[in-house]
């Protein structure tokens, strides 16, 4: 017989809930269902997408920002009512995060209509999750990009 | 001024290509596709008598400090000497033409091409060239080869206010001649001596011609039809007391509006952009004060041939034009504030910066609109673009319902580009 070990439970448990965070996020987005997005974040979350070399220099601006899930709400309406782009698929690979570190790579594809599927953008994710309202949100997520070039526009979120 | 452009006498052919009639009201299709084209543009544009931007001084403020940039064709190094002095010089070994800079910024004391290790001074001054002399009597370099003759290539370097200018074959007229002092007035309106703080960088790749990216800022009209943001929130708008302006030659140009209301009216009516509904979840997205004298919020300044000044509410970027062929160039931004900003202004510049950019709720659509032209156009070498909003002429004109900085933008081409 195995004793339980104190704490190993929780650890597990939190494994879980962060696996199910990461997943429903990326479900949320893979099938483009942009509207839930803003749900994964606290009210008061920081979300911004940011090229490595500016993140390095510790510039605040990168491509994308946002410092309250009002802002993201902002951002979706945005891209479903008022920006003009050409249609396109953003796909992207699962992330799962490092244990609980919650940093994960991350690359994206795009593919705009009758032409390949291409590497649009890849990068490194910090996040920080927390408790809210009973479930994990994220306080925090920053999408460090490896290359300051964004192949034409940047149209829907990481 | 004229409409008519084409300097008189100059050959109006290229390869057999002959500018539409009605001058400057046109604009024929092949000069946003033909290679022809493009490489006399270099030549002539690039790497004629125009001063070029290349960085702001805040980049480099120390002796030594460098930043990579590539003006048309060509990369260049700008960089602090010892004396403060900023030179800018060609990223391109004296020796076998290598490119000795691979970073996009640092510090250095002088600069060493990686292959032969041959060494430059931060003015670009040949410092070392290893065995030379040879080694113990043989080889090395002739007996009168003179260092003084190999020195890195450097370009002229006007500097006003924390921007610095370049030009390949100096221009005959300083910088502010090369303004004129209309254009100088606005100019000198953001860069009024206060230090500069770079905010950001961001880089795009658009499928377009460049000059497509400078008639997008020359063209008004459009900002009122196809930017919702700008539209619905006021930012810019076709309703408001306006201007658009040049200097005496047409190649420099500025837009300037002033914030309206989120209502509606006689002119909202003609605009499908306009949501007089359209509320913000967070409204600090948009919480513009004013920061400059006078009544006018926004002054886009296009100066011939690779910069954007953006003076949008309090969004600052200098949008540099970096063509690449004659259908690609990368839009480079350099998103900034002042140096003495409060934090209550910067934070205020990064919400705004949303609106910006790759992912800007209003640049974004100039990219794709951009991309969009270009498909159309490449599709039709033979057709021309209709630019006749305004009338046919170039002239100041205190609205925005205009497109006639575009002309006056052509009429300087033709007259550059000898078409």
């Amino acid at each position: 017989m195995i004793a339980a070990v104190p704490g190993v439970d929780a650890a597990l448990e939190l494994r879980a809930r962060l696996a199910d965070l990461y997943g429903a996020y990326d479900d949320a987005l893979g099938e483009g269902v942009y509207e839930r997005w803003p749900e994964f974040f606290t009210e008061t979350c920081r979300y911004q997408i940011i090229p490595r070399e500016s993140y390095e220099l510790g510039h605040p601006i990168g491509l994308m920002q946002a410092e309250s899930r009002g802002m993201l709400v902002d951002r979706v309406a945005a891209i479903r009512n008022t920006m003009l782009y050409a249609p396109r698929i953003v796909r992207r690979l699962a992330i799962e995060p490092a244990g609980i570190r919650l940093s994960a790579s991350f690359a994206v594809f795009q593919t705009m209509l009758n032409e390949p599927s291409q590497v649009f953008l890849c990068g490194r994710l910090y996040d920080r999750v927390v408790e809210d309202g009973g479930a994990l949100r994220f306080a925090e997520r920053i999408c460090v990009t490896d290359s300051t070039l964004v192949p034409t526009s940047l149209v829907f979120p990481i | 001024m004229a409409a008519d452009g084409g300097a008189g006498g100059s050959p109006r052919e290229l390869d057999g290509r002959r500018w539409p009639d009605r001058g400057a009201s046109r604009v024929p299709n092949w000069v946003y596709t033909d290679p022809a084209v493009f490489a006399r543009e270099q030549e002539r544009i690039f790497e004629g008598p125009s001063w070029l931007y290349v960085c702001l001084d805040a980049e480099i403020p120390n002796p030594g400090d460098f930043t990579r940039s590539r003006l048309g064709m060509r990369e260049v190094v700008a960089v602090r000497g010892a004396d403060g002095q900023v030179r800018v010089l060609v990223n391109s070994c004296a020796h076998r033409s290598m490119q000795f800079c691979s970073a996009n910024r640092g510090s250095v004391k002088e600069f060493i091409c990686p292959y032969h290790q041959w060494t430059y001074d931060l003015e670009g001054k040949l410092l070392g060239v290893p065995f030379r002399r040879g080694l113990k009597g043989q080889g090395g370099m002739p007996d009168d080869f003179r260092p003084e003759e190999h020195g890195l290539k450097q370009l002229a370097v006007a500097s006003r206010n924390g921007v610095v200018f370049a030009s390949f074959s100096q221009p005959n007229e300083t910088f502010e001649d090369y303004l004129g002092p209309l254009m100088l007035g606005y100019f000198d309106r953001v860069f009024n001596g206060r230090e500069l703080k770079v905010l950001g960088y961001q880089r795009q790749r658009l499928p377009s011609n460049w000059k497509l990216m400078f008639e997008n800022i020359k063209d008004p009209y459009h900002a009122s039809l196809l930017h919702v943001f700008l539209v619905t929130f006021g930012l810019f708008r076709m309703d408001q007391q306006s201007a658009v302006e040049m200097d005496d030659t047409g190649r420099h140009g500025v837009l300037v509006n002033r914030r309206a209301e989120q209502k509606a009216n006689e002119a909202t009516a003609q605009m499908r952009a306009f949501h007089q509904n359209l509320k913000l979840a967070d409204p600090r997205l948009i919480d513009p004060v004013r920061e400059y004298p006078g009544d006018a919020t926004v002054v886009m300044q296009t100066l011939w041939p690779n910069l954007i000044v953006q003076q949008q509410s309090n969004g600052l970027a200098m949008r540099q034009i970096v063509p690449l062929d004659a259908q690609n160039f990368d839009l480079v931004w350099t998103h900034f504030g002042y140096a003495d900003d409060p934090p209550e202004m910067t934070e205020r510049r990064l919400r705004q910066s949303n609106l910006f950019g790759p992912a800007g709720f209003v640049s974004a659509d100039d990219g794709e609109a951009m991309i969009l032209s270009q498909a159309g156009i490449a599709a039709a070498e033979d057709d021309e673009c209709l630019v006749e909003m305004g009338g046919r002429d170039v002239a100041n004109v205190p609205h925005t319902v205009t497109e006639t900085a575009i002309r006056g933008f052509y009429q300087h081409y033709r007259s550059v580009m000898g078409l």
